[in-house]
């Protein structure tokens, strides 16, 4: 069986639909991902709470890597994505052979595999499917 | 005379160097620098030493090849822009009265060492999901052609000036021109950027040598005025570098140009960031040539050609010179030291009187990027 690891503890949860773990601040609302210790648009410390979010978003922008670093498997697509809970996040994109990537199209959060280690684990963390026929 | 001035200059060719390690690289550039500065290696009264990848104590290393031990030296990291902040700090530590001379070496090995990667950012969330530079920049093409209508053609233009401008310079291995169509038929890295829309990744060491307004002209009658020396970090945004345009870079660039009472008409000649070649038109703009959306209109015009409004990388840039990471930014402070002097041979500037240097450094999550750095230079 082959090993396999999460790419950073806390960075999200296996539920179904799988969530991201998040910070939000409890004197200015904002969400914050990946998690944060301190407020870091206000600097102020101890105002932090974690959240888990669902991971639908919007696609700002993509590109399809040719030949990505050791570990990855190219080719691979990549994107931009706001999330309709705030953050924005830049992550691999999954079943992108199948369709055509646009600005503006709707994407859900998924959990694959990002890369493999020189040991041949498998780096398991957040990735972005494009929803299919909605913008 | 007030104010900081180079007046030395040293450099490697950039390219692989598989038989030479780093720091022989970077002693002889700083060597050179030295050399030509006219200046004796126990004058030198501080060094700042700018890489990426090169381990603990890189200047003291260098710099003990030459016999210089006992002074402070400071070793510099911020990715592409290490070379640049090392120029910064020996400026800043000269203007604060610390020393009257000191040296800033900037130096990688990289295609050699590493395979021709630059090596993955593992600390840093979004390089660990896949994010790499070339797919950076492809989505700053995409946004600018969707926003502006800029062209594969408009960027390939930009590839093939800058080669035609390298092929001049005796650092750069490259001899060879190439087309547009050249450009556009390489295999595709990261679309629309193609394989000669890349800078490479290079091996090589530059330096120069900083002098104070009270003693430059002993060893020099033409010392070259750094007027303005400015280092900027990126601002959160969600996007990174896969925008536009560059915050920073604008935020950066109006800063020197008021710091030297200079403005963009005033420039004759500009190294710039371009390790991708929607950089260098996108740097256009942030750099105030031209408006935003223009770039594309300018790089059809010839605007930025040797002989246009601003001759832009005259050296080839890091696109037709090479990109070995630390040195690049001390690099192009050399390049204006020569050809604010008009020691730049056949790829000469004619007229050349003020130069400005730009360099952009470090992709990080949750900001645009790690560093930039503007230098405004006068002969």
């Amino acid at each position: 069986m082959t090993a396999a690891r999460d790419l950073r503890p806390e960075l999200f949860v296996k539920t179904v639909p799988p969530r991201l773990v998040c910070s939000r601040c409890t004197e200015t609302d904002q969400l914050f991902y990946p998690i944060q210790a301190m407020n870091p648009v206000t600097s102020r410390a101890g105002t932090m709470v974690r959240e888990e979010v669902e991971g639908g978003g919007k696609l700002l922008n993509f590109t399809h890597v040719v030949r990505g670093m050791p570990g990855f498997a190219s080719p691979f697509a990549l994107g931009v994505i706001e999330l309709d809970a705030g953050p924005t996040i830049t992550a691999q994109l999954t079943e992108w052979k199948d369709c055509e990537l646009s600005m503006g199209m709707r994407v859900e959060l998924v959990i694959g595999e990002i890369k493999r280690d020189a040991d041949a684990t498998v780096v398991i963390g957040p990735m972005f499917k494009p929803v299919k026929g909605k913008r | 005379m007030s104010g900081v001035f180079v007046i030395g200059a040293g450099m490697t060719q950039f390219k692989p160097h598989p038989d030479v390690e780093v720091h022989e690289l970077a002693r002889q550039a700083a060597w050179d620098a030295i050399v030509s500065s006219g200046v004796a290696p126990r004058d030198i009264e501080l060094a700042y030493a700018g890489h990426a990848y090169q381990g603990q104590c890189f200047g003291q290393k260098v710099l003990l090849k030459i016999g210089i031990v006992g002074l402070p030296v400071v070793n510099c990291e911020n990715a592409c822009a290490s070379g640049a902040s090392a120029v910064w700090g020996v400026y800043n530590a000269i203007k604060a009265g610390q020393a009257d001379i000191g040296i800033a070496i900037g130096a990688e090995r990289l295609a050699s060492a590493k395979g021709g990667f630059t090596p993955l950012v593992a600390d840093d969330l979004e390089s660990s999901m896949g994010r790499v530079m070339p797919a950076v920049f492809s989505m700053m093409a995409r946004k600018h052609m969707e926003r502006y209508g800029t062209t594969p053609m408009q960027l390939a233009k930009i590839a093939v000036k800058n080669r035609r401008n390298g092929i001049l310079n005796p650092y750069s291995p490259w001899r060879d021109p190439i087309s547009v169509e050249d450009v556009l038929s390489s295999p595709v890295i990261a679309g629309p950027l193609t394989r000669l829309s890349c800078c490479p990744v290079s091996d090589g060491a530059s330096a120069v040598v900083l002098a104070s307004a009270r003693v430059a002209k002993r060893y020099t009658a033409k010392p070259v005025e750094i007027r303005s020396a400015v280092l900027a970090s990126g601002i959160r945004n969600g996007v990174g570098m896969a925008d536009d345009h560059s915050e920073m870079t604008v935020r950066a660039a109006k800063k020197a140009y008021d710091q030297a009472g200079i403005g963009p008409d005033d420039i004759d000649l500009c190294e710039l960031h371009d390790p991708f070649t929607i950089a260098e038109l996108v740097h256009y703009e942030d750099l105030g040539f031209c408006a935003p959306g223009e770039g594309g209109r300018c790089v059809d015009e010839g605007r930025f050609e040797v002989g246009g409004d601003i001759a832009v990388s005259p050296s080839g840039g890091l696109l037709a010179r090479g990109h070995p990471l630390g040195a690049t930014g001390v690099a192009q402070i050399a390049e204006m030291f020569w050809q604010l002097r008009g020691e730049a041979g056949e790829r000469q500037v004619p007229d050349a009187r003020v130069g400005l240097a730009h360099t952009v450094g470090g992709g990080v999550t949750e900001i645009e990027a790690g560093a930039t750095s503007v230098h405004i230079l006068v002969s």
